[in-house]
């Protein structure tokens, strides 16, 4: 499973230029856990040309001529 | 119009959109006279429900006596000529403030003014003030530290919901005959659900984004909540198609009014199992069942539908929202970080926590999940689902100091939600019964992608057939 805890949040932050304060990390990685864990859990395999604008060829072919 | 609209012009303000814009167009009504009653009704519930973030009487008096004076002239402007509108407060209008409910852009003054009211006001509605919001739109109940929580009409300890918190209330107390919200996450459907009034959550890019404040670019949509389903038609009639201001609404088909006017026809409604009607509360199912039978009796063909797992969907929905919001407020999140609100801070920050690799994992697999959706429902048009599980908790129940529980409720509040902007498809939410404790239930009837205008023919027929969106909240002392 991904990990979530507290230290790779304070990194991401860190990286992001964002301060925490001191026990945000540890209530983020309890909130985004369950997330985080989902979504792995899915075990995504998605085609190697599959991009974000596939969902819009997706979404206009039920546009009714 | 019909009998009751007629009777209704002794007090202008119980109009629907429809009524308010023939009786101004027949010259049975003036527009000063709609909007002194209208402004004379939020003078009277403004304490109660904390629906506005800014009144603007006097401007807004000035602009019905122009209306009424074009009318003289023969000049019409177009289908909302004469009908004073407010909107969320995150529909930019030029030279006006824009506080996004909250502290971070107080004072701030937008520089050019949204695409959506900007056409709006093309048809002939003008602004009455602007409306009370979650802060920065990222909350589903409608609290709002900074600006005070929006209050349901129905009961002012319960939650309107939101984000588009005023936009619910506001209508559902007939303090105005519509507004725009916008829907990231739920945030036009929850406060239809809560207040008692039709929300309409278009496709994704069917209604320009352009001078709104975005929240997740991927998932944002604009528009209406009001009184029926016709109601959301003629805002949508008004707002919907392509505007080279925002890219995603480039293709979009113009709005077909004689589909969304027309009789539903013999729809195939799907019913899912599991995710969507697993532990809802009696009240709910109640409604469901019931709206059921109301949609079989106007022909519809009821079958059950598996849907691919929504946990999962509604997960890549959370990444997707958590990392674009947290994205677009980096710079204030560096420097000032305490002047947002606790639960919206934490929700920013939330979005520190998923990979890039997650991000785009979540982003790519929209368009097969899409696909997987489609396949699953085959040829049905339209499923009908819960908006929540239940009717509106209170205000105490889901605020951050509300216990245990309350953040267990607020993540259930917004459990029917999320897939839906996660897949961009339409969904309307009619409002379906009341609970045991008299709150509005509101059901939603989800489409395919660019159908829009059938839901809204079905919304009419259910409507027609069952009358629930015509109960009035009373103003208690």
């Amino acid at each position: 499973m991904p990990d979530v805890d507290p230290d790779r949040i304070r990194m991401m932050a860190e990286a992001a230029r964002v301060p925490l304060r001191a026990d945000a990390p540890a209530r983020i990685a309890r909130a985004v856990a369950p997330t985080v864990t989902r979504f792995g859990a899915e075990k995504l395999a998605l085609a190697l040309e599959t991009e974000p604008s596939t969902f819009a060829v997706v979404q206009r072919r039920e546009i009714e001529p | 119009m019909n009998e009751r609209a007629v009777s209704a012009t002794t007090d202008p303000a119980m109009l629907t959109l429809g009524e308010a814009a023939a009786a101004i167009r027949d010259r049975k009504l003036s527009s000063v006279e709609l909007t002194a009653a209208l402004l004379e009704r939020i003078k009277a519930w403004q304490p109660k429900i904390n629906a506005f973030v800014r009144i603007e009487a006097d401007s807004a008096l000035e602009l019905a006596r122009a209306c009424d004076a074009a009318l003289a002239r023969g000049d019409i402007k177009g289908p909302l000529h004469g009908v004073p509108l407010a909107h969320k407060d995150m529909y930019y209008s030029a030279g006006k403030p824009a506080g996004c409910g909250s502290k971070v852009r107080e004072g701030w003054i937008a520089p050019a003014t949204s695409t959506a009211v900007a056409r709006l006001e093309a048809a002939g509605s003008f602004r009455l003030g602007a409306l009370h919001m979650a802060e920065f739109a990222y909350g589903p109940t409608g609290h709002n530290p900074y600006l005070g929580h929006a209050r349901n009409p129905w009961d002012s300890e319960r939650i309107t919901g939101g984000s588009s918190s005023g936009s619910g209330a506001a209508v559902a107390a007939r303090l105005v005959p519509a507004a725009l919200g916008s829907d990231t996450g739920g945030s036009i459907r929850l406060p239809a659900h809560f207040c008692g009034v039709t929300g309409f959550k278009p496709t994704y890019g069917r209604v320009s984004r352009a001078n709104a404040m975005p929240l997740s670019f991927t998932l944002d949509t604009v528009g209406p909540l009001a009184r029926s389903a016709d109601d959301c038609a003629l805002v949508m009639q008004a707002i919907a198609g392509p505007d080279p201001l925002d890219p995603t609404s480039t293709g979009a088909p113009a709005w077909n009014g004689d589909v969304a006017g027309g009789s539903p026809g013999a729809l195939k409604i799907g019913v899912p199992t599991g995710f969507y009607v697993d532990d809802l509360e009696a009240d709910v199912a109640n409604a469901l069942d019931a709206a059921l039978t109301t949609l079989r009796s106007l022909g519809a063909h009821i079958v059950k539908v598996d849907l691919p797992d929504q946990t999962a969907v509604a997960a890549a929905a959370l990444i997707v929202l958590a990392v674009e919001a947290t994205a677009a407020h980096a710079p204030w999140l560096r420097e000032r970080a305490d002047d947002y609100g606790m639960q919206v801070r934490a929700r920013l920050e939330n979005g520190l926590a998923y990979s890039a690799v997650e991000y785009l994992e979540a982003l790519r697999w929209r368009g097969p999940a899409l696909a997987a959706h489609l396949e699953a429902i085959g040829d049905v048009d339209v499923i009908i689902a819960p908006a929540s599980r239940a009717a509106a908790p209170t205000i105490a129940e889901t605020d951050m100091g509300g216990g245990p529980n309350a953040e267990a409720t607020i993540v259930a509040i917004t459990r029917f939600m999320r897939p839906v902007n996660y897949l961009g498809v339409p969904s309307l939410v009619v409002p379906a019964g009341r609970s045991q404790g008299g709150m509005p239930i509101g059901l939603q009837l989800v489409g395919r992608p660019f159908r829009d205008e059938r839901l809204i023919a079905l919304g009419r027929a259910f409507q027609a057939a069952t009358g629930h969106h015509l109960a009035v909240p009373v103003l208690s002392s």
